[in-house]
């Protein structure tokens, strides 16, 4: 071990030595050439030391194989200065691949890792353009990049002082990501970790930060969506309306299956799929609503599962005003004990009651679904649907409020036709 | 708070003694009610209630000859196998009187107290069936007739009842209602003449079903307000087999008291006088509520003569049984075992007569909160007690061939009829808080709008 921390000290030096050398590059004086006769005990090869004007590292990686100078001379100081390199190793295919042959090749070009830290971030941004950032390889490759044992302190005096503060930084981000997107670390991670940072460094603290909080949190979610989503948009819809629901004993009715029927005369008419859910409270609720009164066709409501958007529909009514609302428990409905402690309490001057706007009633929903297309003509086959089970839907008015639903934002410089972007619904309302 | 007490007290001071007999109770008997404020009644509960010597001695001269009866011609093992009652055991019942105990004198009873019928009740508790089935007769069945009936309806129904010639049941649970008691479907519809009510409706598990003849019954009838809407009120009818339409299907097979007979009553049609009404009509809540918390606290004593007698039978075997060269009874938890029935049996006997005695100061006290709380310890007790002297037999415990498990059997429904305790115990604390809160609730009051 003590041999190769001499190699890496001597390289270190030599590599410092190259920074202060200012002076005009390409000139080998003759003390430097007397290092590097000794250092021609060494079986690696003998690399020429550069300095240059720039202080960047980049800068000062030496080219072994002359056939890498051109690549040299294409990364003159540009600000982003590892794109090429993944340009190059993608070849237009981006994948897993590609990336892991683009971090090799960094690795493979310069023994010292001049500049892994700008290829360290240069390669966590980079990630999700090559759709690699949820593998857990792949950052222990990026780990990998680092040089193994240089920024492991040996006194008491480095470990005080932060040793190596950028790179145990670039160690943190690397780690960071990986918080961000979710992945456990595992326990290549963490001897690569070791390895690098030492114990008791920030990186290796933050793994430790990890290890503890996300075992906690991997199965804190009762209702967890599973990574890979259904496709089938009926399926789909029969599992979020479930989730919506909460009610195990709700009943999921598909209204309308989706097809495309061509007819005799070469006209197509593709049918949209309905799917709706209503529990046997929900039903029972419906049967006990006055038929006077109207209920609702509401939507579309968003929800977010991952990171697909389904848009659910409900049948709502109204919440009942105070007169109507049947609580008057009858002081006779109990024979054993009192249903009601009717003690008068009246509110004390510090007891008001204010207005809490996550509290406000809401009428009763009904039924929910999910339709292919949020236009009132599918939207009133499911009502004709749920008309079967709750016949008092036939007698009941139902009014459609239905937003546009999403779509692309519209700038218009016109103001004539700012006035129809107004929704269907606000005048519906007004009508109303 | 002191300064209402100190009124009330005043109050009563003012009256003369033989005046109480004229309140309808309320502030009497609020011992538990009072808990709930923070305060002991000690003038209710110290000294304790103790019956007079005559009291004594009649009591004595009942109790000998009741317990001969039981110890000598009750087979508990045969009722229990052939679930039934034979009928000479039930003559024999009947002869010494224990059919109409709390009747009054002139219409042919016993005319005990609530102490001397609780005393007895820890007699017939050797025998959970005739337990239950002299209970179902006279502390709920023909109760109302005696609380809330008429002097026609006592003197009709009364003599016959007391004597035996006549078993009564009570039928309120019905196949949808058993603790929900207000929502019961069974309907009696006024007849044209305006002279009768016809009855229909089926009821379940009434104890008695097959051998009564008068049932009292609560069903729906229609009333009309004072503000003229009509209602469905409750009411309480006194229904004999005789008006016909009356039928009970076959008895239950149960998992303990096997011997009292459980079944359903069908009224079809059945024509009830409108004199047979309880109380008034859709007054059966009061009548019904009355009659569920009277009858309660006799639980007490029933279960602490059980007790009484297992911890007899177990103590002696625990002193002759040798395991490991040690007498069971040396052993620890063997000890402790004993303990547990000990202090229970005590707890449940005083709690009992405490609220007997309580109940049968002058006036018509409201102990029902007691009661309920005497029902919930003890039933709770007995189960407990009785598995523990099962356990202290081990395995002869479990066998048929000895009483215990007919007694396990038999103490299960405690927790069960009655009132289930878990509806007991919400009373407990919702009668409680009812109290407090109103008289706290009028305090703040009276202290806001005079300060």
């Amino acid at each position: 071990m003590n041999c190769v921390r001499k190699l890496l000290l001597a390289r270190e030096l030599s590599a410092g030595r190259g920074i202060l050398r200012q002076a005009a590059p390409g000139r080998d004086l003759p003390w430097l050439q007397e290092s590097s006769c000794a250092q021609g005990f060494w079986p690696v090869p003998v690399r020429s030391i550069r300095s240059g004007a720039a202080l960047s590292r980049s800068d000062l990686v030496p080219s072994a194989r002359g056939d890498k100078e051109k690549d040299r001379g294409s990364r003159d100081g540009a600000l982003v200065p590892f794109d090429e390199l993944f340009e190059r190793a993608c070849k237009g295919d981006r994948n897993k691949a590609s990336f892991s042959r683009a971090v090799e090749l960094f690795c493979q070009r310069d023994i010292r890792r001049r500049g892994h830290i700008e290829f360290i971030n240069a390669a966590l941004r980079k990630m999700p353009e090559f759709g690699v950032e949820r593998e857990l390889d792949v950052y222990n490759k990026i780990l990998d990049v680092f040089p193994k044992e240089v920024f492991v302190p040996r006194n008491f005096i480095q470990r005080m002082f932060n040793y190596y503060p950028r790179q145990q930084e670039c160690g943190i981000h690397v780690l960071e990501q990986m918080e961000n997107y979710g992945i456990m670390p595992n326990k290549q991670t963490k001897f690569l970790l070791l390895q690098i940072f030492g114990e008791k460094s920030h990186p290796v603290r933050k793994y430790q930060r990890l290890m503890y909080w996300f075992p906690k949190f991997k199965h804190a979610n009762p209702y967890p969506v599973p990574a890979a989503l259904l496709q089938d948009p009926v399926d789909l819809a029969r599992f979020s309306l479930q989730r919506i629901a909460a009610d195990l004993s709700a009943k999921v009715t598909v209204y309308q299956m989706p097809l495309t029927d061509i007819l005799d005369d070469g006209k197509e008419i593709t049918q949209l799929h309905i799917v709706g859910i209503q529990s046997p409270d929900q039903q029972e609720l419906l049967a006990r609503h006055n038929p006077a009164r109207p209920v609702f066709v509401e939507g579309p409501f968003p929800l977010w599962l991952k990171k697909t958007c389904v848009y659910y529909y409900i049948l709502r009514g109204e919440p009942l005003p105070p007169e109507e609302k049947e609580e008057v428990i009858d002081s006779e409905r109990n024979f054993y004990y009192p249903m009601q402690l009717d003690l008068d309490l009246d509110r004390d001057l510090w007891d008001n009651e204010e207005f809490y706007v996550d509290e406000v009633e809401e009428g009763p929903v009904f039924a929910m679904c999910m339709a292919g297309a949020g236009d009132q003509a599918t939207l009133a086959k499911w009502i004709l649907g749920l008309q079967q089970t709750n016949p008092i839907l036939s007698q009941t008015p139902v009014v459609f409020h239905l937003t546009p639903g999403p779509r692309e934002l519209q700038v218009d410089l016109d103001s004539e036709s700012g006035e129809e972007e107004i929704p269907q619904s606000w005048h519906a309302k007004q009508e109303l | 708070m002191s300064g209402l007490s100190l009124l009330l007290r005043a109050a009563r001071a003012a009256f003369p003694p033989g005046a109480r007999q004229l309140r309808t109770g309320g502030l009497r008997s609020a011992y538990a009610k009072e808990l709930f404020l923070g305060k002991l009644r000690k003038e209710e509960v110290f000294p304790y209630p103790e019956i007079s010597n005559e009291e004594l001695e009649e009591i004595n001269q009942f109790v000998g000859p009741v317990e001969k009866f039981f110890s000598e011609e009750v087979d508990s093992t045969k009722i229990d196998q052939d679930a039934k009652i034979p009928p000479e055991t039930l003559k024999g019942l009947k002869s010494l009187g224990l059919f109409g105990m709390q009747v009054p004198e002139e219409y042919g009873g016993l005319g005990l107290s609530n102490t001397m019928y609780a005393r007895l009740g820890e007699i017939t508790s050797l025998d959970a069936s005739i337990a239950v089935t002299l209970a179902a007769h006279q502390a709920i069945g023909l109760k109302g007739i005696l609380m809330a009936g008429t002097d026609e309806q006592k003197a009709k129904y009364l003599p016959k009842l007391a004597s035996g010639e006549h078993i009564a049941a009570f039928c309120l649970t019905e196949p949808g209602s058993g603790s929900d008691a207000a929502s019961i479907q069974s309907r009696a519809t006024m007849s044209e003449d305006g002279k009768s009510f016809l009855l229909n409706g089926s009821k379940i598990w009434i104890s008695n079903g097959g051998l009564a003849d008068i049932f009292t019954v609560f069903a729906r009838t229609e009333v009309v307000d004072k503000d003229g809407a009509k209602k469905d009120k409750i009411s309480a009818f006194i229904v004999e087999r005789a008006f016909g339409g009356v039928t009970n299907g076959k008895p239950e097979d149960k998992l303990g008291i096997r011997g009292s007979n459980t079944c359903e009553v069908h009224f079809e049609n059945t024509k009830v006088p409108v004199e047979n009404v309880i109380g008034e009509v859709g007054g059966g809540f009061k009548v019904a509520m009355n009659i569920l918390n009277s009858g309660r606290f006799s639980m007490g004593s029933a279960s602490a003569g059980m007790i009484k007698k297992l911890i007899e039978m177990t103590a002696e075997y625990a002193c002759t049984r040798k395991q490991f060269n040690k007498k069971l009874s040396d052993f620890g938890l063997i000890q402790e075992k004993f303990t547990l029935m000990a202090v229970k049996a005590y707890v449940m006997e005083s709690m009992a007569y405490l609220t007997a005695g309580m109940m049968d100061r002058p006036g018509v006290p409201d102990c029902s909160v007691e009661a309920a709380m005497v029902k919930v310890f003890s039933s709770e007790g007995a189960w407990i007690c009785v598995s523990e002297a099962l356990q202290v037999l081990g395995g002869l415990g479990y066998m048929k061939d000895y009483p215990y498990e007919r007694y396990l059997r038999d103490s299960r429904i405690l927790l069960i009829f009655e009132g289930t305790n878990e509806i007991l115990r919400m009373y407990i604390a919702l009668t409680g808080m009812q109290y407090a809160g109103k008289i706290l609730t009028g305090k703040i009051k009276y202290v806001l709008t005079t300060c």
